[in-house]
């Protein structure tokens, strides 16, 4: 009985709700990304608590630029804004409030008149991914090679025990993987919301980033980020009681939601995409971790404390990276013709100048993999043992190449793909009369 | 009915009254006689580090506030991290008694975030003065852990460690603008907004 009432303690403090000090956008009329068969006569929001009007309180704004709001009522937890007729297009409402604890809490939020709404992350003045996000983004795909990467590596490449040093080394790159993926995926979420509220720091800081959690991307940071605490939990249960087959769960888990990225960019979001350019965008990404991460161990983790298991362990990861190579190459030639279905666009769009230089770093890689794969692992095999401490140095150059691929691959997740010609109308006898 | 914005912080009272309990239960037996069951030795570690990984869904579910978002992210992970370090002093896969001062880390982050995210006085509303109240506890509390690693043996001091959580869980049992549970801390802390 103690036993089922600790549990359930337990349980029960799985169940969230709000709690914030400051007011609370609760409701909106219209909703978030309402689309509307007319002109709303106003705005209301809903607060928790009450409110005080501030100068600015209520921002309408069409695709082409501010709209007048006639005036603005402040009525206890109410703001109320009257608008003019407001013509077919989709809008973008700024709203900031004095909350009772001083705050000026603030946010955004796109409805449409006739028309589709944007997501909060394309809201009237949001300029797009910046320089700050593409870093942010390379930083996640190295987390993410780190953790999902190191983990396929001890899971399906270095199976046997480890010494205690090099477990000791394993861990600690796969957990610095695991806290960057949170950590980075928290500044991610975080600047992007930036861009959609337009506002200076200290007052994103009340800023209410809900619209943006309830877009594709604030779905995927909010799955991933669970989901990675809960791989992190994993790698640490499996070190703590030194039971590798906790791993599984913990790279199972990481490939799975890893996958939040692919159900959440272009080849969810673009016109196009289906489940297949989802699968091969998964496919991707995980294949470039896989082979990434897996370098990266063998640089950081077997050359310098394993010495005896450098020839087994070289042996056994160039056959894995050339199944990864196959994946990623298959998968990228597939995003790549779905996104591009025009040559020309490689050099005359911006999308597809990126991918050129993707391309390059690609070749590149490919290329030393390749001449490890022609030249080193034959030498490696036939017992060459000379060979083996010089392969540390090419090792890591591959992996720094890796590296930067992945960069090209952050700016290219954040460019906008050039927009696909429509279809054509159909034929003439097959139109119904 | 209570209004939902409520129910977090008094399950996660629950929490650490449970995670006081059981530290105060080993501060008044002696850890010799505490940890006759080895499952014991585990369990108020354990519970932190369940916690700090509880504090996640917390975290990413209520987005109305980029700065409450920061701050149960920080609470999430420095809480994992406490309850990690404690879990793998009592397995053995640490050692030295100075990782002890990963909780000390954690009581100052948490504490810190808590008055960071406060910018209001103490008297300015009732949850700037639990803020405030709970954000010195933390500070003033991170004595007790920083003790434990210089005198591991003292009861005083694991009474003390283990008070600072029971404390805690009070506090976060009262004190919100509606339904307190205990009552309001200070009747001169502003009046409700709701």
């Amino acid at each position: 009985m103690k036993r089922v009432v600790l549990i359930l303690a337990t349980l029960a403090l799985v169940l969230p709700a709000q709690a914030f000090a400051h007011a609370t956008l609760e409701r909106t009329t219209p909703g978030f990304r309402e689309r509307l068969p007319s002109s709303p006569q106003k705005i209301v929001l809903r607060f928790d608590q009450y409110v005080q009007q501030l100068p600015d309180s209520v921002h309408l704004y069409s695709s082409s630029g501010s709209v007048g709001v006639e005036r603005v009522v402040v009525n206890g937890t109410y703001v109320t804004a009257w608008l003019p007729h407001l013509p077919k297009g989709a809008y973008t409402v700024r709203w900031h409030a004095m909350s009772g604890d001083g705050h000026v809490v603030s946010g955004v939020f796109t409805f449409g008149v006739r028309a589709r709404a944007p997501a909060p992350t394309e809201a009237f003045g949001a300029s797009g991914p910046t320089t700050s996000e593409h870093v942010v983004r390379w930083l996640y795909f190295l987390a993410l090679a780190l953790l999902v990467g190191g983990l396929g590596f001890r899971l399906l490449v270095l199976r046997r025990p480890l010494p205690a040093r090099a477990e000791k080394r394993f861990y600690a790159l796969t957990g610095i993987g695991a806290l960057m993926t949170l950590n980075v995926g928290i500044a991610a979420f975080i600047l992007r919301a930036e861009d959609a509220l337009q506002l200076p720091f200290g007052r994103l800081l009340y800023g209410d980033l809900s619209p943006i959690a309830r877009s594709r991307f604030g779905t995927a940071f909010i799955v991933m980020t669970l989901g990675f605490a809960l791989v992190t939990a994993f790698l640490f249960l499996a070190w703590l009681t030194d039971r590798a087959v906790l791993l599984w769960p913990a790279f199972l888990l990481g490939l799975v939601f890893a996958g939040g990225l692919s159900l959440s960019g272009h080849s969810a979001a673009d016109a196009g995409s289906s489940w297949k350019s989802e699968l091969a965008d998964w496919a991707h990404l995980s294949a470039a971790c896989l082979w990434i991460g897996g370098l990266v161990q063998l640089v950081v983790v077997v050359w310098p404390l394993m010495p005896q298991a450098r020839r087994a362990a070289f042996l056994a990861f160039s056959r894995f990276a050339t199944v990864c190579v196959g994946v990623l190459l298959l998968a990228g030639i597939y995003l790549s013709i779905l996104r591009l279905p025009q040559l020309n666009d490689l050099w005359t769009t911006g999308y597809g100048r990126v991918l050129l230089v993707k391309i390059g770093l690609v070749s590149v890689a490919l290329a030393w993999g390749g001449l490890h794969k022609l030249v080193a692992v034959p030498a490696v095999a036939r017992g060459g043992e000379t060979a083996l401490p010089r392969l540390r140095g090419s090792l890591l150059g591959e992996s720094m190449v890796g590296m930067a691929v992945l960069l090209a691959a952050a700016v290219l997740v954040d460019a906008k793909p050039p927009v696909q010609p429509a279809p054509p109308p159909p034929a003439a006898s097959s139109v119904p009369r | 009915m209570q209004p939902a914005s409520e129910h977090v912080h008094w399950l996660f009272a629950t929490g650490f009254l449970l995670l006081g309990l059981c530290l105060l239960g080993e501060a008044v037996v002696g850890t010799e006689v505490w940890r006759r069951r080895a499952w014991r030795a585990y369990l108020w570690p354990g519970l932190a580090f369940a916690l700090g990984v509880l504090l996640w869904p917390v975290m990413t579910f209520y987005t109305n506030s980029a700065i409450h978002m920061l701050a149960h992210g920080a609470w999430a992970q420095v809480l994992m991290l406490a309850g990690a370090v404690e879990l793998a002093l009592v397995r053995g896969k640490l050692t030295s008694r100075w990782w002890r001062l990963g909780m000390t880390a954690g009581f100052v982050v948490s504490g810190g975030a808590f008055l960071v995210h406060e910018q209001n006085a103490w008297l300015f509303q009732r949850s700037a003065f639990l803020h405030h109240l709970l954000g010195w506890t933390l500070l003033v509390g991170a004595i007790f852990p920083l003790a434990r690693c210089l005198r591991p043996r003292s009861q005083a001091v694991a009474t003390g460690f283990a008070l600072t959580f029971v404390i805690i869980s009070v506090m976060l049992y009262c004190d919100r603008d509606v339904a307190p549970v205990f009552g309001h801390m200070s009747p001169l802390a502003g009046s409700p907004h709701r």
